[in-house]
């Protein structure tokens, strides 16, 4: 090991930055948090706990929260699931595997502003592509099921408009976006289980598919899968682009897609009401943190006993 | 899995099982999926060669019947209506690029993009040299800063980063555009782990030949990195190509500055109904570039995400 300071020029920039860009502005958050500060403003108060009060008594908030929890508990399980299911399908067949695993990674590759207003239009209540296909299913025996028969007589859904649909909509444009990601995660994890066990489990009377996957591959995948979740909490949480590029008026429908990130934008950049956006950033950063270090410990805990 | 057809007994006699029913099933979901996967994409390029009039008919299948239509503003302009005349695939497509300054955003685009990537890099890479390869007081220290800062979305941190860089007067500029991104932490987490698998011999041997730290960053450590590097890139040019968030918020009003999506958005804002045909062109111009790389080198993608994402 030479003797030389050139450690201090490798790590000092990367250190430097890291304190500026993620750590101070932590402490500028929490900070600005407990005024009433906005830009271009000097007279900024100290107003102590008063935005958290705020955020967690008053009714715009509480649709905040509801709007983010419906997106992220839908999007979460069913972006892991298919994700999964995918990856487990594709692995099985013999054919045709790279074609599928091609076109359901699209999406992730697509930005995600262009596809929502491609959305948009599939939507759309008279020239889009989704209600004239739904429209086509009618006097058939699709009609049996009560929501469908429904749909013939009133009219389909205003999907993006309708305050029953609106968030279920957003957070299906969010399973589409992301769960070719996670499929091509539990691939990777899939292709790391050795052959061995299959045989194995085999031997120990597993036959069918379904014990397969119950005894090898989902333990196996169980590393995969704490990593897969928290990438799909943390990134549905931060959703934004579809939010605003249905609703830049704020929130949509009686503010049932309200979401935070968009909550964020609107209180401070457009209403330049800082203290309480920065008051939603560190309950964010809370909720973001609290998850990941969730997944740290499972997977600690899981280290420690394979 | 063939295999375990093989090793039981009687699969030999009935080798076309694994194509009847199970597969067949696995096929038809597979299909189904990839149509709803696939529906936003054909109507985004199917809308981008039709006519306003097909669009708003829903006719013409997928390319439209590309027959001549009038096109109103030039006819506002003044010109002849026999001049006015246009297929509406080109019509599309070169209202994209005039009524917007579509280029101009695509060059901000790849700008933004690649000095996202270059800077990344430059301070990533030696910061996870140092954290493998040597020894020196406050590593660990250093490295459970890193482990820590991972914890942090930089979009979530949006608004504090906003206020310093509107302090500095930086708003409206490339510098706003890029500035927060400098530091990857996950880059420098990426190749570290990278890094700690190269043998330590290779290093002791370049010192040995006498070069020095910064010269075996550069030419030792980072051909050795190319995997890594690679599955990097991929991560940052998907996400800073496709960011929507962060130039909408420190980007306002100058046009110039606009990178893709949000020139995009902006086309979105003044659209009436003959505009569609238009936007979807743009929406195409703008997913091309990365759609068109990841066909390309789809398998090096699928490596280098898998790469990144094992833990």
């Amino acid at each position: 090991m030479p003797d030389s300071r050139a450690h201090l020029w490798f790590v000092g920039p990367a250190l430097i930055l890291m304190v500026l860009i993620l750590l101070l502005p932590i402490l500028v958050a929490a900070g600005l948090s407990f005024t009433s500060y906005s830009l271009g403003n000097p007279g900024a108060e100290f107003v102590g706990l008063e935005n958290y009060e705020k955020i967690f008594t008053r009714s715009t908030y509480e649709k905040m929260f509801g709007a983010t929890f419906r997106y992220v508990f839908v999007v979460v399980p069913l972006s892991v699931g298919l994700g999964l299911g995918a990856a487990l399908l594709i692995n099985s067949t013999n054919r045709f595997g790279d074609l599928y695993k091609t076109i359901y990674f699209l999406p992730v590759m697509a930005a995600l502003i262009a596809m929502a207003i491609v959305w948009e239009f599939a939507f759309h209540p008279t020239i889009g592509i989704v209600n004239s296909t739904l429209e086509r299913g009618c006097g058939s025996f699709l009609e049996a099921w009560g929501w469908f028969a429904h749909g013939c007589e009133r009219g389909f859904p205003l999907w993006l408009t309708d305050r029953d649909y609106a968030i279920w909509t957003v957070a299906f444009i969010g399973v589409w976006q992301g769960f070719g990601f996670n499929m091509v995660l539990y691939l990777a994890g899939l292709t790391s289980v050795p052959r061995e066990l299959y045989h194995a489990a085999e031997m120990d009377g597993a036959r069918t598919a379904w014990d397969r996957f119950r005894l090898v591959k989902w333990p196996m995948l169980g590393p995969t899968t704490v990593f897969v979740v928290t990438i799909s909490f943390i990134r549905s949480f931060q959703v934004f682009d579809t939010v605003e590029a249905f609703y830049p008026q704020g929130g949509g429908p009686s503010k049932s897609v309200y979401v935070m990130m968009f909550a964020i934008y609107e209180k401070a950049i457009q209403q330049n009401l800082m203290g309480i956006g920065a008051a939603i950033t560190v309950v964010f950063l809370g909720f973001v943190m609290f998850l990941t270090l969730i997944q740290r410990w499972l997977v600690e805990r899981r280290v420690h006993y394979s | 899995m063939s295999d375990t057809a093989l090793s039981q007994p009687g699969a030999v006699s009935v080798p076309s099982f694994r194509f009847s029913s199970a597969e067949t099933l696995k096929h038809v979901v597979l299909i189904l999926g990839s149509l709803i996967v696939l529906l936003p994409f054909y109507v985004m390029v199917s809308y981008s060669f039709k006519s306003p009039a097909e669009i708003m008919q829903n006719t013409g299948g997928f390319f439209g019947a590309q027959e001549l239509f009038r096109d109103d503003y030039c006819i506002k302009l003044g010109r002849d209506v026999a001049d006015c005349m246009v297929t509406p695939v080109i019509y599309n497509y070169s209202t994209a690029f005039e009524k917007a300054p579509l280029l101009r955003y695509l060059f901000n685009g790849v700008v933004v993009t690649a000095s996202i990537f270059f800077i990344q890099v430059l301070v990533a890479l030696p910061c996870a040299y140092a954290l493998a390869k040597l020894r020196f007081w406050g590593r660990e220290a250093v490295f459970g800063l890193v482990l820590f800062c991972l914890l942090i979305p930089v979009h979530a941190i949006a608004l504090p980063l906003y206020i310093m860089l509107a302090k500095l007067g930086l708003t409206n500029s490339y510098a706003a555009l890029v500035i927060p991104w400098t530091i990857s932490v996950f880059g420098i987490f990426l190749m570290r782990q990278f890094f700690m698998t190269v043998p330590d011999d290779l290093i002791d041997a370049a010192r040995m030949d006498g070069m020095s730290e910064f010269s075996i960053i550069w030419n030792v450590m980072l051909p050795t990195a190319i995997p890594a590097l690679l599955a990097f890139a991929i991560f940052s040019v998907v996400a800073h190509w496709n960011d929507y968030f962060w130039p909408r918020i420190v980007i306002t009003g100058d046009r110039s500055l606009f990178t893709p999506p949000l020139g995009l958005r902006e086309f979105k804002g003044d659209a009436d109904g003959d505009n569609f045909g238009p936007m979807m062109a743009t929406a195409t111009i703008i997913v091309l570039p990365l759609i068109v790389a990841f066909l390309v080198a789809q398998r090096r993608f699928i490596e280098g995400i898998t790469l990144s994402g094992m833990k």
